[in-house]
């Protein structure tokens, strides 16, 4: 019993890699936009698809599927970015509706080009045993876990340290402020929705390299990237990490423990609960409630 | 502060058309009707959705956890304890309410996060379904649901096929539903959810508990989305889960009430009419599969051209379709 938690507590530490990377994009939308993109799990299923088509169109492994899939995720980021900032009235309720109405279009498209079949890859070099002492996983999870950590190590740094890195971070805590000292605002936030979409794009393949995919899984990570973000809290990589890895734990002991159908329902309640007993997250420091 | 009374053409032209012309012209032709009592169906949602937009303020993606409770609790209740089909339903309208008692701890929420809360609610609700097998057959789904009561025989003796019964009840329904939603807003509740529209603290301030406010709401647009999906499970006299608590039922909903314009009462109805039959008829026949792609696209066109629906535009139907300017002094 030990080994079988021990193995999903290992098995959620790894998934909870590529749940952050999309977490991460979807914060940073929201911090410099106040917008929250309902479609970016769309996105990142795009780019999980791309994967899909390098690996059975080319017969390459799914890996080499990442700079096509950055970019096409990030241009059609930037793309959902150049529509979002049309909206003239009541921006908070209808970009929702807005972004709703993208992914709705994006989940259709998916749809007719890939049609409606569940879809995973064929490499054994990826779906290959990679042991370490008792834990078990697959060599995709494992390298794209790694892969994930060095990626948000380099945005903290590009967050901390570069000009436009800064600049996301002084729009989202003061976007007033920001303009006062120089920042343009408009051209932060589609900086924001790049790197959103090539977070995406990474993450997609990622999931693609492990996991299985269908047109209709994007709604649902978008929840999952959003229940991240609730748990982490507004504003802290370190957090994202922590709540993607929390979600993907609390996932992999309910399919351990009880039973994959139920899976989902670990997520929500870990999302209700965090909502009502710490509504500003585990490490956040904002308000949310009315 | 009243809402201006309707002049009484429009009402009239309503009833004459819904109750006359519809079942008399097209009852016999049994496609035609099912996309009618169909797009009814998804009116009354959007109906539902549109109130707890525009009076409390909130959008909802999660209407399907109201629609299939409802569905469910009719059904279990009329099949196993034998209640009759209208009991069914009014019970199925409040297990939907039951079911946003839940929720009223998401109303402390602002924004996006009651708009993705309620979501996962629908999500848990689906799941629930599923997993709970002995009440609600589980993903297998519940068959022989007692169906709606057949129309009278010497009505359906005037050209009037099988469709119809079905039809005039959820035409009643949903305009029952419009006049209580009429009610609402004029009365002094609505004169209160507008001023928070404007501006919640300060109606906080003058004495207005806003939480209870917006509790309400969500407790009338549950009752009316339940009530929706109790009405489709007699109607089908069968569910499963993937079914009632399928995401159609939020995208199609919201979809109708922004083309109608989700301010006013008749424009999320007129708009499931019309946004329900163009994707029947005309852009399933194009796109067979993924024709929710143009739904997607008219959403956003809507959004950034016409926010506030299309039927506003329309100067004739302006007079009984828009309340009160939203800059009236309260």
């Amino acid at each position: 019993m030990t080994d079988l938690i021990l193995q999903a507590l290992y098995s959620g530490l790894l998934q909870g890699g590529s749940y952050a990377l999309i977490a991460l994009g979807l914060a940073l939308v929201f911090g410099t936009m106040r917008v929250i993109n309902l479609a970016h799990g769309e996105l990142v299923l795009l780019a999980a698809y791309i994967a899909y088509t390098v690996e059975s169109g080319l017969g390459l492994n799914p890996a080499w599927a990442i700079p096509i899939a950055v970019v096409v995720v990030s241009l059609t980021s930037a793309g959902v970015y150049g529509i979002v900032s049309r909206i003239r009235k009541d921006r908070e309720i209808n970009s929702l509706i807005l972004t709703f109405g993208i992914g709705v279009i994006m989940t259709n498209l998916i749809l007719l080009i890939w049609k409606a079949d569940v879809r995973s890859t064929s490499s054994s070099w990826l779906q290959e045993a990679f042991v370490v002492g008792p834990l078990y996983s697959m060599r995709g999870e494992a390298v794209f876990f790694i892969v994930s950590l060095l990626l948000m190590a380099g945005l903290w740094w590009w967050l901390s340290r570069s000009w436009y890195g800064r600049a996301l971070r002084a729009v989202s805590s003061n976007r007033e402020a920001a303009k006062l000292m120089g920042i343009p605002p408009a051209r932060t936030e589609l900086v924001s929705f790049i790197v959103a979409g090539m977070l995406a794009g990474f993450a997609g393949v990622a999931l693609y390299s492990y996991g299985v995919i269908q047109p209709a899984y994007g709604g649902a990570l978008t929840v999952k990237a959003f229940i991240i973000t609730v748990l982490a809290g507004v504003g802290s990589i370190p957090g994202v990490l922590l709540g993607a890895v929390l979600l993907g734990v609390a996932e992999a002991l309910t399919v351990t423990l009880a039973s994959s159908a139920l899976q989902e329902l670990a997520g929500m309640m870990l999302f209700l609960l965090v909502l009502f007993v710490m509504p500003n997250g585990l490490l956040g420091a904002s308000r949310r409630r009315g | 502060m009243n809402a201006r009374p309707p002049g009484l053409a429009p009402v009239i032209a309503i009833l004459v058309v819904g109750y006359g012309a519809v079942p008399l012209l097209l009852g016999a032709n049994q496609y035609i009707m099912s996309l009618i009592v169909a797009a009814l169906v998804i009116g009354c949602v959007a109906l539902s959705w549109a109130l707890l937009g525009n009076l409390g303020g909130m959008v909802s993606f999660g209407h399907s956890a109201f629609f299939g409770v409802g569905a469910y609790v009719s059904a279990i209740v009329t099949l196993k304890a034998g209640l009759p089909v209208a009991a069914g339903m009014v019970l199925g309208g409040a297990g939907a309410v039951l079911a946003s008692l839940a929720m009223l701890p998401v109303l402390r929420l602002r924004g996006p996060y009651f708009a993705l809360a309620i979501l996962a609610y629908a999500h848990i609700f689906r799941i629930v379904a599923t997993e709970w097998t002995s009440v609600t057959g589980g993903s297998g789904g519940i068959g022989n649901i007692p169906l709606l009561p057949a129309l009278p025989p010497n009505l359906s003796g005037i050209g009037m096929g099988g469709k119809t019964g079905a039809y005039l009840v959820i035409l009643t329904i949903v305009l029952l539903f419009a006049l209580a939603y009429r009610a609402i807003r004029a009365s002094h509740y609505g004169l209160a959810l507008r001023a928070m529209r404007d501006s919640e603290d300060a109606t906080r301030v003058v004495g207005v508990n806003s939480t209870l406010l917006k509790g309400l709401m969500l407790m009338v647009s549950a009752f009316m989305a339940g009530v929706a999906g109790a009405f489709n499970a007699h109607y089908l006299n069968f569910l499963e889960p993937d079914y009632a608590f399928n995401g159609v039922w939020v995208t199609l909903p919201i979809v109708a009430a922004i083309f109608g314009g989700y301010r006013t009462i008749t424009g999320p109805v007129i708009g499931a009419l019309v946004v329900y039959l163009l994707d029947q008829i005309v852009f399933k026949a194009l796109i067979p599969t993924g024709h929710q792609l143009v739904l997607g696209g008219l959403l956003v066109a809507m959004i950034l051209f016409s926010p506030t629906g299309l039927l506003p535009l329309l100067p004739s139907l302006r007079k009984s379709a828009s309340r009160p300017g939203r800059n009236d002094h309260a």
